[in-house]
């Protein structure tokens, strides 16, 4: 018997108006027409809040792309979960985050792509950045919990001090500083994102200098990139230790990157059999797979190719 | 920052919430819980906007009348330093 991982990353959409080179979702992204039901999110959060499960993040895509969103929200709540919206703020207005937060919506995580509008929106593919910063004094003032995500790479972490300001101008209680993880789209476009092991090391040293500026103000947490490390950390914090994900069709993940390990599968919440996660589905079953995981990330490592990359991005 | 002391406003609980029964409170927060012992529930719970951080180790050092009172305050410093620098809890 496996234990209870902390939270579901429930992908409830593949949708977005963004279309980020660093994007984690897989190459084949699930259509609209696979996406699950309200009912079936629902079953869904029943069943893990019973497991035991505590937080469920809506991600995406982008969440907000679902007109159900509300009853989401609500529904999760309904059962006890911590229910965070991770999101690029593209669809929000002050009208649906006051429904949102009446539905019981704890936490908001508003995503950045740089300081810089120019290169901000460059990498989002989308003229992102200014309704961003509209949005943000707005979730601000609603009274949830608050997290601004600045996602670095080779391509904005010179700017990484003005970053971290921006973010405090925001006020948020907690800045997450996450180097892009390698799967997915990012991983296609590795050349063009993979930092510099010295860009990597004075960023660790500018966030550590920031933790200890504002501590008691903004709490900062960093993830850092598996390149530059003696073995690669563990993926998630783990196979499925901590976090499951269920992407947008109901495939039940262990990692977001899990479905591209030839020879497994994955069991679907839609399967009238489902077992739910904690209760040995097919793919947690094998314990053999989780030690193969660190494997197959330096297996990766070796055969990555260096020739250049122009930027790729989900459509 | 400064250190906490006696001159520190109310306390509040931010950006959290209790979740589960009496006997197994979590305290969930973003990207995290933490289940609590005993005494530490009991100050977080005093975190409730009312009382600054003079009446909450007033308070503890009524209930917890056994107990050596400077250690008390320093134990409830040590333990509000952790949970603001996490900003779960604001003075």
């Amino acid at each position: 018997m496996l234990e209870t991982p902390l939270a579901i990353i429930a992908e409830i959409t593949h949708r977005c108006p963004l279309h980020c080179a660093y994007c984690s979702n897989p190459l084949q992204m699930a259509s609209p027409a696979s996406e699950l039901s309200t009912r079936d999110w629902e079953a869904v959060f029943e069943q893990s809040a019973e497991l035991g499960v505590l937080h469920v993040h809506l991600s995406g895509g982008e969440p907000l792309a679902r007109e159900d969103l509300t009853q989401l929200v609500n529904s999760a709540h309904s059962c006890g979960l911590y229910t965070n919206l991770i999101t690029s703020g593209i669809g929000l207005s002050a009208q649906r985050l006051e429904v949102l937060v009446k539905a019981g919506l704890d936490h908001i995580q508003l995503s950045f792509q740089d300081s810089r509008e120019d290169n901000a929106n460059w990498i989002a593919g989308a003229r992102a950045h200014a309704r961003k910063l509209e949005i943000a004094p707005l979730i601000r003032k609603s009274g949830l919990a608050f997290t601004v995500n600045m996602v670095v790479h080779r391509q904005n972490l010179s700017s990484l001090d003005e970053m971290i300001a921006l973010a405090e101008s925001l006020m948020p209680e907690r800045l997450e500083i996450a180097h892009v993880q390698y799967y997915g789209w990012a991983w296609k476009n590795l050349d063009a994102l993979l930092p510099t092991r010295e860009q990597v090391l004075t960023s660790l040293e500018t966030i550590a200098a920031a933790q200890k500026r504002l501590a008691g103000k903004m709490r900062i947490d960093a993830v850092v990139p598996d390149y530059y490390a003696r073995f690669p950390k563990a993926c998630m914090g783990g196979w499925g230790r901590r976090q499951l994900l269920i992407d947008p069709a109901g495939r039940t993940l262990p990692c977001h990157a899990a479905t591209v390990i030839p020879g497994l599968c994955f069991e679907n919440v839609r399967e009238p059999l489902w077992s739910g996660f904690g209760r040995s589905p097919r793919a947690f079953r094998n314990f053999a797979v989780r030690t193969g995981c660190r494997n197959l990330v330096e297996v990766a490592i070796a055969v990555r190719t260096t020739s250049a990359v122009a930027a790729v991005r989900p459509s | 920052m400064p250190d906490l002391n006696d001159a520190a406003g109310r306390a509040w609980l931010r950006v959290c919430r209790w979740a589960g029964n009496a006997g197994n409170r979590t305290l969930l927060f973003p990207e995290g819980a933490l289940r609590l012992p005993q005494t530490a529930r009991a100050i977080h719970e005093l975190c409730d906007g009312k009382r600054t951080f003079g009446h909450i180790v007033q308070e503890l050092r009524s209930t917890y009348i056994a107990s050596d009172p400077v250690r008390i305050r320093q134990d409830a410093i040590a333990f509000l330093e952790r949970l603001r620098n996490k900003r779960l809890v604001d003075f």
